[in-house]
């Protein structure tokens, strides 16, 4: 499915489950999800993860609600719990099924989103995996003046952004000496359509999502 | 086709209080191959970021011209076909993950139709002989093999002039050679227009047409073709001392067992069994991108390896992280990362506050500072001072610390004879009280040699004691 129109209706649903108040649907939107994910050929550990991990927020929410809740405690208690896996379950047949590149070249040819958005946040996210080292050696750089570093530490996250005010600098001057200037015309060699099933299943979802809300006599 | 011209140039960084430029006025001419040379902060990477436009430069302070076209007027559309830059960080100049995607950005930009995209891709690889690298992660490439892409993108935007910035800092010798190759086939082929700022002059004498240099009062000099020979003479290969190989000892200060490193799929070092020494200074010598970095990174685990690196009989993966840093403490090669306040007085406060011996008491303290002529800067914000008081400050630093077992990554980079004797003195008189142990990677050697015991090099993915006498 094009990436923008999946992102636009994944979106309608995180908002439409925010305001109603249906266990059943929010489970019926997990199983879908994990049919979904599982035809993507997506690895069980990964899917087991993503049972694990949001355990403890849903968990935190169902507790606070059933305890000092008021009105339909119980009820109430279990949309916390399961609106929490439907989301986390929703987003992931995007961020697990989707190429970031993709999304970023849907986002500028089918969107029209400016292309500084689209390649600023492309660069940083392939930036990712060395700020992940930058901070390791802050943190060293720390131990051996004496000084621990924390992740609370106000200077660990003042050595960060000095460093990563560096880094745009540089990465801005290195893509305007690859061409690009904002906002000027680009061709594209991936061509990213829209196709008219695009369209059939992003209606199609979002009326199935109304009958699952408004029809649906869900006990 | 393309000559440039700086007419009238001057310019001042708006944080620093002297010039740049003066009132330059010089040319470039189109089709060769020119060499900029002067030693490091002297304003080359400003100037090819000027002639670039990445700098952008007020009307009033001179003029740029690309033939009759003045910079400020080639829309910057156009702009990439006129001139592109190679970085001197191989890390961050790309914006895309993978190599194939990187070309494609660039050529996307140019608004190239995309039925030819591919070929001129794969005709810009094939011209670098780096096809073998299109799907691959960025990276995942050895410093070499990102600046080839660098290549090979200028290549693809087919860009009239090449600047490169210091493009060889990370670069081992047989892919500085392979890029200098091509360089001089774009000019002699294709008519391209070089001008590479280096400080390092060594082999450029054969392949270039013009050096400048950047001069002490801030203009630029073109040296006529009768003074090279004194100015390459300074980087041939130069004799170093013979220092004796150490014995091996039951207890080293660290025991390296089979330990190898690379970077992506490239090899720095084959599993080398070695011991190095307390109490004894040991200088690594060895060409850029040989891996000299990724073994210090190594010794204080910031980069992983393979074997096993031992800390007096122990380990070094089975100490405590902050027990470890107490230890075995790195001079970064890049001043700033080991700042951590904003004034030198804060900073010499935090080292004296954590160091581990009271050898720097307040009075030796000033008196080093004054040895280093750094005294009377306490309220100064560190970010302001000169690259060569910065590192000599960090230096004090660390120094301050007094760990056991100091690593020193290029401690001379950047500082001027007057300092490096002063900074080796200071090393002496400290050493000669506290003994600690220095191992230190350095390039530059003059100045340096009184403090070394021990040599290894590190060449062809070998780390060995001794060998080779000349150094380049």
């Amino acid at each position: 499915m094009n990436p923008s129109l999946k992102l636009l209706l994944l979106l309608i649903v995180a908002l439409e489950i925010s305001f109603t108040n249906i266990v059943s649907l929010n489970v019926a939107l997990v199983v879908l999800s994990i049919i979904y994910l599982l035809a993507c050929r997506v690895k069980l550990r990964t899917l087991l993860w993503l049972l694990i991990v949001p355990l403890i927020p849903a968990i935190g929410l169902w507790s606070t609600q059933y305890i000092n809740g008021t009105g339909q405690k119980e009820l109430m208690a279990w949309v916390l719990f399961t609106r929490i896996y439907a989301f986390v379950f929703t987003g992931a047949t995007l961020t697990l099924t989707t190429d970031v590149l993709a999304l970023a070249d849907s986002l500028e040819q089918n969107c029209h989103l400016p292309s500084k958005f689209a390649y600023g946040v492309l660069a940083a996210y392939n930036l990712a995996p060395k700020i992940k080292h930058e901070v390791q050696v802050i943190r060293a750089a720390g131990l051996m003046r004496g000084q621990t570093l924390s992740f609370w530490s106000p200077q660990l996250y003042f050595k960060a952004i000095l460093i990563a005010i560096n880094w745009s600098q540089n990465l801005a001057q290195a893509m305007s000496s690859h061409g690009f200037v904002e906002d000027a015309p680009r061709t594209h060699y991936r061509q990213i359509q829209i196709r008219t099933s695009d369209w059939v299943i992003l209606i199609g979802g979002v009326l199935l999502l109304q009958v699952g809300v408004f029809v649906m006599p869900w006990r | 086709m393309a000559t440039i011209a700086l007419e009238n140039l001057s310019y001042t960084y708006s944080s620093a209080q002297t010039p740049i430029f003066e009132h330059v006025t010089t040319q470039f001419p189109a089709h060769q191959f020119t060499l900029l040379t002067g030693p490091s902060g002297t304003g080359k990477s400003t100037l090819l970021q000027l002639i670039a436009g990445l700098l952008s430069l007020p009307a009033e302070h001179g003029q740029i011209r690309y033939d009759q076209a003045l910079l400020g007027d080639i829309p910057a559309t156009d702009r990439s076909k006129r001139v592109a830059m190679m970085f001197q960080n191989p890390n961050q100049q790309f914006a895309m993950d993978t190599v194939e995607h990187e070309l494609i950005f660039a050529l996307e930009n140019q608004q190239n139709d995309p039925q030819i995209i591919m070929h001129r891709l794969t005709s810009a690889l094939d011209f670098v002989g780096i096809r073998n690298l299109q799907k691959r992660l960025l990276s995942q490439l050895s410093g070499g093999e990102k600046q080839k892409v660098a290549l090979a993108v200028i290549v693809a935007m087919d860009s009239d002039v090449i600047l490169l910035d210091e493009p060889f800092a990370s670069v081992d010798p047989i892919a500085r050679a392979g890029l200098l190759r091509r360089l001089v086939e774009l000019r002699d082929h294709r008519g391209k227009t070089i001008i590479l700022a280096d400080h390092d002059y060594a082999g450029y004498d054969e392949l270039v047409d013009h050096v400048v240099q950047i001069t002490p009062e801030h203009q630029l000099k073109m040296l006529p073709q009768t003074d090279w020979a004194q100015l390459f003479a300074a980087f041939q290969p130069q004799a170093l001392p013979t220092w004796p190989v150490p014995s091996v000892v039951e207890q080293p200060l660290f025991d390296l067992h089979q330990v190898g490193l690379s970077q992506g799929e490239h090899t720095l070092l084959t599993p080398t069994d070695l011991q190095l020494h307390a109490h004894h200074n040991t200088l690594i010598t060895g060409a850029n991108g040989t891996g000299k970095s990724t073994l210090f990174e190594a010794l204080v685990r910031l980069n992983p390896y393979d074997g096993t690196i031992s800390y007096q009989g122990r380990d070094i993966q089975k100490f405590r992280q902050k027990r470890y840093a107490r230890q075995v403490a790195l001079l970064f090669q890049d001043a700033e990362a080991q700042f951590f306040n904003i004034t030198v007085a804060e900073e010499l406060a935090q080292s004296q506050k954590y160091a581990y011996s009271d050898y720097f008491t307040p009075a030796r303290i000033q008196a080093a500072l004054t040895q280093l002529n750094l005294a009377g800067r306490d309220g100064q914000v560190i970010y302001t001072l000169s690259e060569g008081q910065k590192k000599k400050l960090q230096i004090l630093l660390m120094l301050i610390m007094q760990s056991p077992v100091l690593l020193m990554d290029e401690p001379l980079k950047g500082l001027d004879l007057k300092s490096i004797h002063a900074l080796v003195g200071l090393l002496q008189t400290t050493l000669r009280e506290t003994h600690q142990t220095l191992i230190i990677i350095s390039h530059q050697l003059t100045g340096l040699t009184p403090l070394i015991d021990y040599h290894l090099r590190l060449a062809d993915h070998r780390l060995q004691y001794g060998g080779a006498t000349h150094e380049s």
